[in-house]
């Protein structure tokens, strides 16, 4: 195990979006906090509450965790995916790193940034919402376990595109509308049918409810539901990235 | 005895129905300089990719310093070091910060002794501290460099180093490639540069369409297919080939003021023509000789004289 290398890849991971800060953690955190602004204030005088809770508090666990998803997302694959267009990809491959080291340089780099957005949008939330963590172990759980998850995928969809086209494709086309359709705004279970039922079949309903549960103490379905569902999700994405890693597939000719 | 730096057996790689290595078979010794020439697509890249981890093989075994990678892909890593033939650069980093990030890759901690050192062998210390976006092509090339030899891998393979760098780079790189072979690095080079093989080289291998032709110590190699030409000049222009000229095939001008005599290994030696000319009492004014350089030698083996090697 080259834990040096594996540590410099981490190391560097950090530093390259800190380099870059505004774009990499200021124009985000902007982004979710007009979210929080526009949704949150603007609609919590007409929607009292939602599932006992005031508008503005219920949505915080979702932009916590949109900004979380969103960014560790982005890091991954945009580091991983820069690197093949740019070619210095080849000083990864000739490297001694072997799968597991790339995984963990570029995961940790990518949990990182989406953990320092996600705390930080929560932050914003507290000024107008005061600090509210109800249950810590189960929160720390899904804020962590979903900048993981997401890191692993970012990292497998870097893997896998050729274009630009096809990097912006999981976040625009899948992470959008599953995080948007996924509870942040609005309780599904006050979704009109089949809609509510649909939305059974959406994971992000699970990892949304769960952080909600582990912020306020409040939620839909049980936080264990949401925690096998991310749990599973990061075992099978761990797996399946080990292995294309391994592979070379589009990495190596 | 000590393992071979490289071993490759049957060695092939197959793109679909394409064959881009045909089974070669290749030792390195340690700390030699092997050059390998041939034409573009020849397969010295895929060669080079395929020890180096960028390429998947299709069959065959490949032993570093006596590891074979089907055994352990990482492990030999630490020993090899690549400049790649494409310029690539990270702008988010300086130089020196690239050079460190490239030792920790290996495995070494930050180790500034040997960034300077590195640094200043490659004419680059003064860009120690410049984002690499903001190098000339020429240092972004340097660059490369340096990072394919700051961790000091007993191994190195340069894939075209020098090409489209000044003429500067080229001197400073070969002067520190001998240094590096002379401390027991083994070197593998490929270059369009054929003065750059003559220059370096202590074996030179031929590859073609995926074939590694020949390999051959380089001065066998010159000797075997080079040809030397010597050319004679006369005080008086002759009225036509004499006896001596006759029986060692060699060529009159139409001026008749020179003779052109080219010898290949297994001919006999000028100076017996020299001795013949002056024996029949013909006047020499100049005697002009022309050694043939790595790159007829590479033309002719391409163009299929590695038979007569055989």
């Amino acid at each position: 195990m080259n834990v040096l290398g594996m540590k410099t890849l981490l190391a560097k991971e950090v530093r390259r979006f800190m380099r870059v800060p505004g774009q990499t953690v200021l124009s985000p955190l902007i982004s979710t906090t007009l979210y929080f602004i526009v949704f949150g204030v603007s609609m919590s005088s007409r929607v009292q509450t939602v599932e006992g809770l005031p508008y503005l508090h219920f949505i915080v666990p979702g932009l916590v965790f949109l900004g979380i998803a969103n960014n560790a997302f982005l890091n991954s694959s945009s580091s991983l995916f820069i690197t093949k267009i740019q070619g210095t990809v080849v000083d990864l491959l000739v490297a001694p790193l072997g799968p597991g080291e790339l995984m963990a340089g570029f995961i940790g780099g990518a949990m990182v940034r989406g953990l320092v957005v996600g705390l930080l949008t929560w932050a914003v939330a507290t000024f107008f919402t005061g600090f509210s963590l109800e249950h810590a172990g189960v929160a720390v759980y899904f804020l962590v376990l979903s900048s993981y998850v997401f890191s692993v995928l970012g990292l497998l969809a870097a893997v896998w595109a050729e274009k630009f086209e096809q990097i912006n494709f999981f976040p625009t086309f899948v992470m959008l509308p599953l995080t948007f359709l996924g509870g942040v705004f609005y309780s599904v279970r006050e979704l009109p049918a089949p809609w509510n039922t649909v939305s059974l079949f959406n994971p992000m309903v699970y990892m949304v409810e769960g952080l909600r549960y582990g912020m306020l103490g409040r939620s839909i379905y049980s936080p264990l539901g949401g925690g096998s569902i991310l749990f599973a999700v990061a075992v099978v994405a761990t797996a399946l990235t080990y292995a294309v890693l391994r592979s070379g597939y589009k990495m190596k000719a | 005895m000590s393992a071979p730096a490289l071993e490759l057996q049957g060695l092939s790689k197959r793109y679909g129905e394409f064959t881009a290595l045909h089974t070669v078979d290749l030792t390195i010794r340690p700390g030699e300089i092997f050059a390998l020439l041939g034409p573009n697509g020849a397969g010295k890249t895929t060669m080079i990719g395929s020890v180096c981890g960028l390429v998947k093989k299709s069959s065959g075994s490949i032993r570093v310093f006596g590891k074979d990678l089907d055994q352990d892909p990482v492990g030999p890593r630490y020993d090899i070091g690549l400049v790649p033939q494409e310029i690539n650069f990270d702008p988010f980093f300086t130089v020196a910060e690239s050079l460190r990030i490239q030792l920790g890759f290996y495995g070494r901690p930050a180790d500034e002794a040997r960034i300077d050192e590195v640094l200043t062998a490659l004419n680059l210390h003064a860009k120690k501290d410049a984002y690499t976006r903001a190098l000339s092509g020429g240092m972004k090339r340097r660059l490369l460099i340096a990072k394919a030899l700051v961790h000091k891998p007993r191994l190195v393979f340069l894939d075209e180093p020098t090409a489209g760098v000044d003429v500067e780079l080229r001197r400073d790189l070969w002067t520190y490639v001998r240094k590096l072979a002379s401390e027991g690095t083994t070197i593998v080079l490929t270059t369009h540069y054929l003065e750059e093989a003559e220059e370096l080289a202590d074996r030179v291998g031929i590859i073609n369409e995926g074939r590694l032709l020949m390999v051959e110590e380089k001065a066998t190699l010159l000797r075997r297919f080079g040809e030397r030409r010597v050319i004679i000049t006369f005080e008086q222009p002759q009225p036509g080939l004499s006896e001596a000229g006759k029986r060692f095939a060699a060529r009159l001008s139409e001026d008749g003021r020179t003779l052109t005599y080219v010898e290949r290994d297994g001919c006999a030696p000028s100076g017996e023509l020299l001795r013949a000319l002056y024996a029949e009492g013909q006047l020499i004014s100049d005697v002009e000789t022309r050694r043939s350089r790595m790159e007829d030698v590479l033309i002719e083996i391409l163009r299929g004289r590695p038979q007569q090697a055989a």
